[in-house]
């Protein structure tokens, strides 16, 4: 069983609520764009997070059998379904001959507690590797 | 059975190993504290402790991995307690201080001796 397995369970949950993070931080910076590349308002995106299995070398040194210690991984990222939010914006280039401009359906608050959920579950996620990281110590310090 | 290898020395062997497979568990419950569907996974300390010492091959020993019941499960199916893992992580952190100490204290103690308590 290897301690150091245990780092890379930790460090993938880090990468990965990282990434949560981002792609949080790029909803709220585009909670105003109505204009993209593919057309149309940004659409809000979210993360799916799914178990890894850790790869094969680092199991077999840890004795762990496949199944018992599991990353995690952003598995997708997938674009929310909710309509845009139309606001009544006459002379904007980007009206419809309705005079409405389609923006994007991204609530601030909803936003700022997926951050808040992220910045914890990384906290949370540093801890194991502190953790981890003075079990290591410990146990080169019986060679002392 | 040599004279180095105490009876003490290969429990605290076995017993650091269950203790870093344990955290190995806890590690993984806190990796995957926002994965959809992923259950609590968790060991008997106690019954695979008295596997690890009992008589065996000792090289094919892998604990047993349960499925911990009875934690409150959220709407997207996952039940890790962000409470239970961090206490179980600092309790695990400690056991495994405690083993490498008395590890040490049992090294010295043989070590005195071949120094005849010099």
């Amino acid at each position: 069983m290897n301690l150091f397995a245990m780092l890379e369970v930790s460090g993938s949950a880090l990468g990965a609520e990282r990434q949560r993070a981002e792609v949080v931080v790029s909803n709220m910076a585009n909670a105003e764009t109505a204009r993209t590349p593919e057309g149309g308002p940004y659409r809000r995106r979210l993360v799916v997070f799914r178990t890894q299995r850790m790869p094969q070398f680092s199991m077999l040194l840890a004795g762990l059998q496949p199944g018992s210690a599991q990353g995690v991984h952003v598995d997708q990222v997938l674009a929310d379904r909710s309509p845009a939010v139309r606001r009544y914006q006459p002379g904007h280039p980007d009206a419809d001959p309705q005079g409405y401009v389609a923006y994007p359906a991204v609530n601030p608050v909803e936003e700022m507690t997926d951050l808040l959920g992220a910045v914890r579950s990384y906290e949370l996620n540093a801890a194991a590797v502190a953790a981890s990281k003075a079990m290591i110590q410990q146990s080169l310090d019986i060679l002392r | 059975m040599s004279l180095i290898d105490t009876p003490m020395l290969h429990l605290l062997g076995r017993f650091l190993d269950v203790s870093v497979f344990r955290h190995s568990l806890i590690a993984s419950n806190m990796a995957n504290i926002d994965t959809p569907g992923y259950r609590t996974q968790d060991l008997n300390f106690r019954s695979e402790m008295q596997r690890a010492t009992g008589d065996f091959e000792y090289a094919s020993f892998s604990p047993a991995v349960r499925k911990v019941e009875g934690l409150i499960e959220r709407p997207d199916g996952n039940n890790v307690s962000l409470e239970r893992e961090s206490l179980l992580l600092a309790e695990t952190q400690l056991r495994f201080q405690q083993g490498v100490q008395l590890l040490r204290a049992e090294f010295r103690r043989l070590s005195n001796a071949i120094n005849e308590g010099k």
